[in-house]
């Protein structure tokens, strides 16, 4: 691999550069009738992607992404499935375009997860198929989605391993359709090199059915609206989406934000050695940087982060999420290239976030996910009331597989365990949700306990006490798993060291745990981080996920909200008093008012001393 | 035999008289009672009688549509529930699927966490697990079980929802409790998961369960209140419920499963679709229902409904698995709020006025401009005509809202913004029409439009013409629609089970079994109805999907025994279904049924609708007056200003036939007849444009 080719690589925002090719009058209904149908194309390509698909990734957990770009890879419309995709096809267009840009014929189908190359990373398929209007090409109808194993070291997930060709099958722009003829033996050599073929075959097929739908309904609507009408219409609402933002950041007043140092755990070899997050958001005008300038350099394990398929997005999510957030801005604001325009980024090649090429960089969430968890912390001040205290962030992945019966495939599953939020401006915490850049469902126990050799033993909120804060933390969930079988197990995960910061006098959350045969003999805590450790028949796994930490002085904390967290046995009646200054008599379990003035007059004076 | 339909809706209750034999038809609305609906449901029966002349104990069958079951969710105003379910397991119901609403916010809420259908201190789990297969893992603690029911008990909730892992394999330890419940707490509502939804996927079905145990006991009150009302007054010998499935159940049987009553307004109305296309000559038929804040959409190809996708059967942000036919609602109608926003772009909706302010033409104090004012504006609603003529109509203060909120921030004339505000609203209402047929492989070309609700006739003509559905069907009483719809029901119920069998390694007696025993459950059923053995049908349905795949398809499979044939056919009416929904089918792969489904339905006789007289071709004598109205120019939304005829709908006799631009006015409903279509009234006074100009 050229050196040149990857420097060229870098950009700093995910915004494309494209020449506006047309500008007619479009009216103003017209122009809100093309919004509409663009967003049920995206919405319906996403829709067959995950109801066809084989993956429980992608079926169950909709981790996936789809819709419509132009040739340059400007995106005009977006599925909004789970935010790691959004805004990540662009980059892998570009990455193709690289190779291909002049060859592209119709009946093209095209696939790629180089991770150097766009990619969000290997994993994350992509396919592409170019849509063509009079014989010309004006852009790709595109999807991405997590299948289960890509082959590599080991079976589902990556950590310990030398590099990128270590962690799975690399396809680099690969046509698998060429003129509408599918290569058959390319195909067949890309399935003989993963662990569930099978699995893949049919996600792969879910994909390209995904395009060519979105394929026909993008050129449905040029017949309809005509080209020049449709085309302008959508750099109008590219034009939208970026000033709807930008007009919220320009409140912001100028200056640069440095959010408090933050610390990864490790990097799941070399344990015990944290890893350095630094980041800084400038804001100036209407624009918004964000700058990872003095975090860790890059790792020797996969826990680095692709920079353009990873890192841009999450930078775009977390500035949308942040200024726009969608509960309280009603707004229909799509998902398109306009949005990326007020957003860049920058992280210095050969740090932990745009690691140098070939540095495996498979297992990237629990870094990129701190990002808008440490952007709303670095502009608490000026927006106490739109940002949130330390939430889970890192996300917990494990990666549970064996041999089938037949022998020659194996069954995998990847688990995508849930978080929870810190305590918000007014609001608790979300319990048991995911975070931030992670949107995705569980998958049912009931299905997996049918398809996996795993029996669940428990499922449900964890018993440690929520984060205190005049707006507690959200409270991480708790899993164990009992092997049937021998059983292959990764995994990925962080923030055990540095746990969710309180925010404005709010408690600190709890880290997450994993703990081997809890409670008998064999009794073992490991770490968030394994690689392709194996259990026997019988044992047991416990997974905890972490609470968010509080927001705001518990003290100031309504008692009755105490006491509906005591009745619902979230905390006992001696944790009212202790953390929350709240009397709660034990037998009517009611509050005691004057007590509970009383205690909290007494912790107000007493917090002098401390 | 004489038939009553009953629609209670949150103002009004439609009611609708029909005799077979004497051929008599009468109609009624009275003002809906929230708080004891069944007042009004009375109350109208015994008007409606008096009306039609008749002993209400002469009337055969009553059958009613409700939305109170909805309301009760939607409004978080249920019952206190309890739940028993496995150890472990608490929180199943507040992990939910761990998904948020939405992407790109911190500040949201999550409703099943907002408003739980039951409290964390309410949930109460019992040792007994059940393993995948069916075989118990860990036998039950009867003696905790009696304990956490007691506890319920103290704690005086008013339902019990029993919810155990893999209950829909092996439902042994749900029913013991049950029992137990019955000794101990005989006064709860009682709800277990395998009766209620016997399928895999415990958070859909334990949150299927909950509610059902959520809504039961205020729905099985306000039925039992009916029940006894009804004797009281000696009213009909049997009233039935819609169903959201699209059939009726006796009143007994939605007392006991609520849940299934959801959808019970809306499928009315896709119902009432079917029998007026049918007496019109169409079968298949496309649904628009406007009501003021909303608009339901349902697609019925060949006059059959056709059944939601099990993971999209929700209501509100509750997940309830359980039949329901595919209708579909939009947040558009008559009360949709326009607006000019930050950034600049015109919309229209979800918001609404509703019923107060409302529009501002009410004059109630609404600034906003609704579609209403828009109508208005575009002269379609005269304020002469509203409710026929009993409503104030202000058209200076809709003129005025659209202006200074619209067309003043978008720098254009009124008429272009009410132009725009109509647009916009009937294109959202095209998207659903092409959502719900189109985008699952039904051509609208094959298709007749029936508008139905108040509003429905005015945009019924042009989401036709915007999918090339060549036809409108408007009924004569477009307003009551949903009572006529109840008219023209079968009775019908659905039994589900899980199988989990391969198409390449059937247990065919174990599927043959499986099969008996639903249809057994189903005769018994309708045989408790009083249905005739010769008026029961009996079909199949099985959830299929390939191997590997996480989601479902139904598709119908045959009736007969299972055999290798029975299979082959079964595999290729899923690769159909597969084809239809995803355009690809996989030949070598083994196909996986998951749930299979017994639908029993007890046919009633159906009344036909009668002829009108017939009044010639000159419509000449229903026209009311010419007016300057305006109507869009084709796709564009420049409107243009048409000379335009006003009939009154009430004196169109059949066969009158109507040249575009017109309007159509009766006591409830205004029709649109766009520029350049044509219309007719068919021999059962339906009114029928021709949408799609030659």
């Amino acid at each position: 691999m050229k050196s040149e080719t990857r420097a060229q690589a870098v950009s700093t925002s995910l915004a494309g550069s494209a020449e506006r090719r047309t500008t007619v009058e479009v009216d103003p209904t017209t122009l809100r009738v093309i919004g509409g149908a663009l967003d049920a194309i995206a919405k319906e390509m996403a829709q067959v992607l995950y109801r066809m698909a084989y993956s429980s990734i992608i079926r169950e957990s909709e981790d996936l992404g789809a819709g419509i770009f132009d040739v340059s890879g400007r995106e005009l419309c977006e599925s909004d499935s789970t935010p790691m995709h959004i805004g990540s096809i662009p980059a892998y267009i570009r990455g193709v375009n690289r190779r291909l840009a002049g060859t592209y014929q119709p009946g093209d189908v095209i696939l790629h997860n180089h991770p150097y190359h766009g990619a969000s990373h290997s994993p994350d398929y992509c396919v592409l198929i170019p849509i063509f209007w009079e014989g010309e090409q004006l852009g790709f109808a595109g999807c991405t989605g997590h299948v289960l194993d890509i082959g590599g070291a080991f079976p589902g997930l990556s950590l310990d391993v030398v590099d990128v060709w270590a962690e799975g099958k690399l396809i680099d722009a690969a046509k698998i359709y060429s003129a509408g003829v599918r290569n058959d033996d390319l195909f067949q050599h890309i399935l003989d090199n993963v662990r569930t073929p099978d699995m893949n075959r049919g996600d792969i097929e879910a994909m390209i059915a995904c395009c060519r739908l979105g394929e026909r309904r993008f050129t449905e609507l040029l017949e309809r609206f005509g080209l020049e009408t449709v085309l302008s219409a959508v750099e109008m609402w590219m034009d939208y989406s970026e000033r709807m933002l930008r007009q919220e950041i320009e409140k912001v007043p100028d200056g640069v934000y440095p959010a408090p140092e933050a610390w990864l755990d490790d990097d799941g070899k070399n344990y015990g050695e944290p890893l350095k997050i630094a980041l800084s958001v400038e804001v100036s005008g209407s624009d918004i940087t964000v700058d990872l300038t003095g975090s860790s350099p890059q790792v020797e394990t996969a826990f680095n982060v692709p920079f353009e398929g990873s890192v841009l997005p999450t930078c775009n999510f977390a500035v949308r999420t942040l200024f726009l957030d969608e509960a309280t801005h009603q707004e229909f604001i799509p998902q398109n290239d306009g949005a990326f325009r007020a957003v860049s980024a920058i992280a210095p090649l050969g740090t932990i976030y745009n690691p140098r090429f070939p540095a495996s960089n498979f297992a990237r969430f629990s870094q990129i996910n701190r990002i808008p968890e440490l952007l709303g912390l670095a502009l608490a001040e000026v927006m106490p009331d739109r940002v949130v205290a330390g939430c889970s962030a890192a996300v917990q992945s494990l990666a549970y597989s064996g041999v089938l019966d037949d022998g020659e495939q194996y069954w995998v599953y990847v688990e995508v365990n849930e978080g929870s939020y810190g305590g918000r401006c007014g609001k608790d915490g979300l319990d048991s949700v995911d975070c931030l850049m992670a949107n995705t469902r569980n998958n049912p126990i009931e299905e997996l306990e049918l398809r996996q050799p795993m029996l669940c033993e428990r499922y449900e909120l964890r018993d440690d006490p929520p984060a205190a804060g005049r707006w507690r933390g959200g409270i991480g969930s708790i899993r164990r798993w009992r092997f049937l079988t021998k059983t292959f197990v990764g995994a990925e995960g962080d923030k055990r060291t540095d746990v969710p910061k309180g925010l404005f006098g709010g408690h600190d959350g709890h880290s997450g745990e994993i703990v081997l045969n809890p409670g008998r003999a064999g009794e073992k805590e490991l770490p968030a981080k394994f690689t392709n450790a194996s259990f026997e028949a019988g044992e047991v796994l416990e997974i905890l996920l972490p609470c968010g930490a509080g927001y705001g002085d518990p003290l100031e904390r309504d008692p009755h909200a105490v006491l509906v967290d005591v009745l619902d046995e979230l905390i006992t009646v001696a944790e009212a008093g202790e953390d929350y200054g709240v009397a709660i008599d034990p037998g009517t379990l009611t509050v005691d008012e004057a007590a509970t003035r009383e205690l909290r007059a007494a912790r107000h004076r007493g917090g002098g001393d401390g | 035999m004489k038939r009553i339909g009953v629609d209670v809706g949150g103002t009004f209750t439609d009611l609708v008289f029909w005799d077979d034999e004497s051929g008599r038809s009468f109609t009624h609305k009275t003002p809906s009672t929230p708080a004891d609906p069944s007042q009004a449901i009375i109350t109208g029966i015994v008007e409606l009688c008096q009306l039609a002349e008749c002993d209400p104990m002469s009337v055969d069958m009553v059958f009613h549509g409700t939305t109170v079951a909805t309301n009760i969710a939607l409004e978080h105003n249920g019952s206190r529930v309890g739940l028993i379910t496995t150890d472990g397991f608490r929180d199943i119901l507040h992990i939910a699927r761990k998904k948020r609403p939405y992407n790109f916010s911190s500040y949201q809420d999550l409703p099943w966490q907002s408003f739980p259908l039951v409290r964390r201190r309410d949930r109460l789990t019992v040792a007994g697990r059940i393993r995948a297969d069916g075989e118990v893992e860990v036998p039950l603690d009867e003696k905790g079980a009696r304990a956490a029911i007691r506890t319920l008990k103290d704690a005086k909730v008013d339902a019990v929802a029993v919810c155990f892992l893999h209950a829909y394999a092996n439902p042994a330890h749900e029913r013991r409790v049950g029992e137990l419940l019955a000794e101990e707490f005989p006064a709860a509502f009682v709800s277990l998961s395998s009766e209620v939804a016997p399928q895999y996927r415990e958070y859909e079905r334990f949150s299927t369960t909950a509610l059902n145990a959520y809504i039961g006991p205020k729905v099985s009150r306000y039925l039992g209140n009916l029940a006894r009302e009804a004797a009281a007054k000696k009213i009909s010998k049997e009233i039935h419920l819609m169903a959201s499935a699209g059939g009726v159940v006796t009143l007994a049987s939605a007392a006991e499963k609520p849940v299934s009553l959801l959808m019970s307004g809306p499928v009315a109305g896709l119902l009432a679709g079917c029998e007026i296309g049918k007496a019109s000559g169409q079968r298949s038929v496309i649904t628009l229902d406007v009501g003021g804040t909303s608009a339901d959409v349902g697609v019925a190809p060949d006059g059959e409904l056709r059944m939601k996708h099990l993971l999209d059967t929700k209501i509100g942000a509750y997940d309830a698995m359980v039949p329901m036919a595919e209708v579909d609602t939009i947040g558009a109608g008559g009360g949709s709020i326009a607006y000019v926003d930050r950034g600049g772009m015109f919309s229209v909706g979800p918001r609404s006025a509703g019923a107060d302010p409302g529009p501002a033409c009410y004059g109630r104090g609404g600034t906003e401009p609704t579609s209403t004012d828009a109508l208005v504006v575009l002269g379609w609603l005269r304020p002469q005509n509203f409710l026929g003529g009993a409503l104030d109509i202000d058209a200076d203060a809709a003129r005025a809202a659209v202006e200074v909120r619209v067309a003043r921030e978008l720098e254009t004339s009124v008429e272009y913004a009410a132009t725009g505000i109509f647009q916009i609203l009937s294109h959202s209402m095209g998207e659903a029409v092409s959502l719900q047929s189109v985008r699952k492989g039904f051509d609208p070309r094959d298709f007749a439009l029936v508008p139905q609700g108040g509003a429905g006739p005015l945009f019924g003509w042009d989401v036709a013409r915007q999918l090339q559905i060549p036809r409108v069907v408007v009924p004569r009483h477009p307003g009551i629609a949903s009572a006529i719809g109840l008219l023209s029901t079968d009775i019908r119920y659905e039994f589900p089970a899980t199988v989990w069998e391969r198409s390449d390694d059937p247990d065919l007696d174990r599927l043959e079994a499986e099969f008996r025993r639903l249809a057994d459950v189903a005769l018994e059923q309708l045989r408790a109805d009083g249905i005739d053995e010769g008026a029961v049908t009996i079909a199949r349905t099985a959830d299929c999907r390939y191997e590997g795949q996480g989601y479902e398809l139904r598709v119908p499979v045959p009736g007969g025994p299972v055999s290798p044939e029975w299979v082959a056919d079964t595999v290729a009416a899923f690769g159909d279904a597969h084809e239809r929904a995803y355009s690809r089918r996989f030949e070598d792969v083994p196909v996986q049924i998951v749930n299979i489904r017994v639908i029993g339905v007890g046919t009633v006789a159906k009344h036909a609708i009668p002829p009108v007289a017939a009044e010639g071709l000159d419509p000449k004598g229903a026209l009311k007056q010419t007016v300057a109205a305006y109507f869009p120019d084709g796709e564009s939304s420049e409107p243009r200003q048409h000379e335009t005829a006003v009939y009154d709908r009430s004196r169109l006799g059949s066969g009158a036939e109507i040249v575009g631009p017109a309007i159509i006015e009766q006591f409830d409903s205004t029709t649109i007849v766009g520029p350049g279509q044509r219309a007719s009234v068919d021999q059962v006074g339906h009114l029928i444009i021709e949408a799609v100009a030659a």
